[in-house]
């Protein structure tokens, strides 16, 4: 490869391409008069003539070109143009939504099509595939969503009301902002109790050799049990227990409700965590230990002041798998009847109401990214200059 | 000083060290030299009681240890390693503080304490105060470990190896520097080697180990002279013996006053030694050398004869 003409970025090339093909020929929204009738599927094309959308299609295909001789400045045009993209969508669709709705169709409903998902979804991928490329910080990343969002938000609240997910979500807010909140709690608890119990089952384990051969065996068969069976071997012990004890129960312990999910959720969370806790302890570099002994510091010194903050990154990291996972175990526990965003997806799911199961889903998944987001960043954080 | 009465150190089965007895004046450089798995770490660790010992006892200045707390011992005792240990989450500034804030000095005191010993250990405090061990060089590391070892200016200062991980240069240089700070410092230092060059250039008396046992101990000339069998023979290099005591004289010692002769063109620096004046020698091919001080003005000759004759004395 001569010097200058750097190798096309292929990740970057078959994104843009494909988001732009995806664009211009699959449906980009659908409209129907109200909940129950089927949609009328329309592709961009349809909208104003197809000319906001062959606008659109510019800068994808504009990436798409620098992408075949990458160099610094075009992938910084090219960040911009993806930025720009992401944030001018909600802005064509509440276009879209004017026109195609019209003024006698008061209850009409506008679905998101396949493009449209497509095309958000390829977006993403190439603003993770630039931030990697152009070495950007967390931060940065952060700040580059920023116009995004408020390009979404405004378009939310002021434009885009027949859209479908938003009307479910408008007849159903205060169920689903106590959808949410069960989420979180049930979330909160298990990864705050399996933290408590991994920590004094870790120090347990480095006593005792047994007790870590013994709990590592327990823990590897819990994880190997499908969630939904987990479920289903809690309800007959947590029902005895319901009905035996009048105080357990009117806590709303008994076979379905928060207590099995919540013990099923420990039940998996504690692999993860109990593991990372261990091998974070475990991986410090026996000469650090040992200088630390040898200079004069007591037991607990080297603990807490030595041992510890060594660990503290990749036990975040094990709370962070832990967490992402227990966002997306919930959403099943809904099954048995404990609530959460998992309700929506299988409400809608039985009244085949694709909208209602978006609802659920499309918050799962911005919790778990979050979530992620949040435990990388704090494990960052935690690495001061030397312990990489 | 350090008295090690008939010390005994088993792990299961194996006799890590089987007997030793060995005392180490005040002052003095010890350096414990032999094979891997000779039980020399395991004596020094046992000195800080890193590990504890089976059999015998171990005093310092007269008590034994095991009649202080181990924390205690530590904090009065140096240590430095070979990987040099340093804490990676905390800076330069912080691990060599280490020890005066474990013993609770005054802040102010401990500050001035770490920059009297970047100083001393030639690091630079405003360069490297604020860095992270991973963004030194494998020298700088092992600087800010001795300067930490001495950070609450210990009497003893133990030593495992502590340069067997630097390049050639870098060795040479922390070695050269060590006995700088020796001559300055008068520590008692127990010094753990593998490297027989290493132990000759810096021991005051050198101590042979194999298989858990002393075999000889003494002075690096001594040793040279007299090994006391082949194995000690060998470790001290054999053939290679002449070389390694004329790398332990230096030219100032062997060298005459400036004769009524024309000086010789080929110069040595007096802090030379006999070896690289020899070298010099044979690459020339000349038997006379100009020996020459600091400033290259010429104070001496050193011819081959003389040389030579340094072995007889």
């Amino acid at each position: 490869m001569a010097e200058g003409r750097p190798p096309p970025n292929w990740v970057l090339l078959s994104l843009m391409l494909g988001a732009a093909a995806a664009w211009l020929t699959l449906d980009a929204v659908s409209v129907a008069a109200n909940r129950i009738v089927p949609g009328t599927p329309h592709s961009a094309l349809d909208v104003m003539n197809g000319w906001p959308a062959l606008l659109l299609a510019v800068p994808m295909l504009a990436v798409a070109f620098l992408a075949w001789r990458p160099h610094d400045k075009g992938l910084r045009l090219s960040l911009a143009a993806v930025v720009a993209l992401l944030t001018l969508l909600p802005l064509w669709l509440s276009a879209a939504t004017s026109v195609l709705v019209t003024s006698d169709m008061p209850q009409a409903r506008v679905a998101i099509g396949a493009s449209l998902w497509l095309l958000l979804f390829l977006l993403l991928l190439a603003l993770i595939e630039l931030r990697t490329r152009l070495g950007l910080s967390r931060a940065t990343a952060w700040l580059l969503l920023i116009p995004v969002v408020a390009g979404w938000w405004v378009a939310l609240s002021l434009w885009l009301e027949p859209l479908a997910l938003l009307r479910e979500y408008q007849a159903r807010s205060d169920q689903f902002i106590g959808a949410l909140g069960t989420h979180l709690m049930l979330v909160g608890a298990a990864v705050a109790a399996s933290l408590i119990l991994a920590v004094l089952l870790v120090l347990a384990m480095r006593r005792h050799a047994g007790v870590r051969r013994v709990g590592f065996g327990v823990l590897n068969f819990l994880q190997t049990i499908p969630s939904l069976a987990l479920f289903g071997l809690l309800l007959a012990p947590l029902a005895w227990l319901g009905a035996r004890f009048d105080w357990l129960a009117s806590i709303g312990v008994g076979g379905i409700g928060w207590a099995p999910a919540f013990l099923a959720l420990l039940g998996y969370s504690l692999l993860p965590m109990v593991r990372n806790i261990h091998v974070a302890l475990e991986e410090v570099d026996p000469a650090v230990i040992e200088s630390a002994h040898g200079m004069g510091m007591s037991r607990r010194q080297v603990f807490l002041q030595v041992r510890l903050p060594l660990a503290l990154p990749v036990v975040l990291e094990g709370l962070r798998i832990t967490t992402v996972q227990a966002i997306g175990l919930t959403a099943v526990a809904a099954l048995i009847g404990a609530g959460g965003l998992g309700t929506f997806i299988f409400q809608g799911l039985g009244q085949a109401a694709m909208d209602m199961v978006l609802l659920g889903a499309l918050p799962i998944i911005a919790l778990a990214l979050l979530a992620d987001a949040l435990f990388g960043s704090l494990s960052e954080c935690l690495r001061p200059g030397g312990a990489a | 000083m350090i008295e090690l009465f008939d010390v005994t150190k088993r792990f299961g089965d194996e006799t890590a060290v089987d007997g030793i007895t060995l005392r180490i004046e005040k002052g003095e450089l010890c350096v414990l030299v032999g094979t891997s798995g000779c039980g020399k770490s395991t004596t020094l660790r046992m000195v800080n009681r890193l590990i504890e010992h089976d059999g015998g006892e171990i005093h310092l200045d007269g008590q034994p240890v095991r009649s202080f707390d181990e924390v205690t011992l530590r904090r009065r005792i140096g240590y430095v390693i070979q990987s040099t240990g340093l804490f990676p989450h905390w800076t330069v500034a912080r691990n060599i503080g280490l020890v005066p804030r474990l013993l609770k000095w005054p802040r102010a005191r401990v500050r001035e304490r770490v920059e009297e010993l970047m100083r001393l250990l030639g690091l630079p405090v405003a360069e490297f105060a604020d860095k992270y061990p991973r963004q030194l060089s494998g020298g700088q590391a092992q600087r800010v470990g001795v300067a930490r070892a001495l950070a609450a200016d210990p009497d003893i200062l133990l030593m495992d190896e502590p340069f067997g991980a630097l390049d050639p240069i870098t060795r040479e240089t922390l070695q050269h520097e060590l006995r700088e700070l020796q001559a300055r410092l008068h520590k008692t230092i127990v010094f753990v080697t593998h490297d027989m060059d290493e132990a000759l250039s810096l021991a005051d008396r050198l101590v042979v180990m194999h298989q858990g046992r002393i075999v000889q101990q003494g002075g690096p000339i001594e040793l040279l002279h007299d090994p006391a069998n082949a194995f000690v023979e060998s470790l001290l290099g054999g053939m290679d013996r002449g070389l390694k005591e004329a790398a332990l004289i230096k030219v100032g010692e062997r060298m005459l006053p400036l004769g009524p002769r024309l000086l010789a063109s080929e110069r040595i620096a007096y802090g030379a030694s006999l070896s690289q004046a020899l070298s010099v020698m044979l690459w020339h091919q000349v038997d006379r050398l100009t020996v020459v001080d600091e400033e290259d003005i010429p104070i001496g000759e050193l011819s081959l004869r003389r040389l030579l004759g340094a072995r007889a004395s």
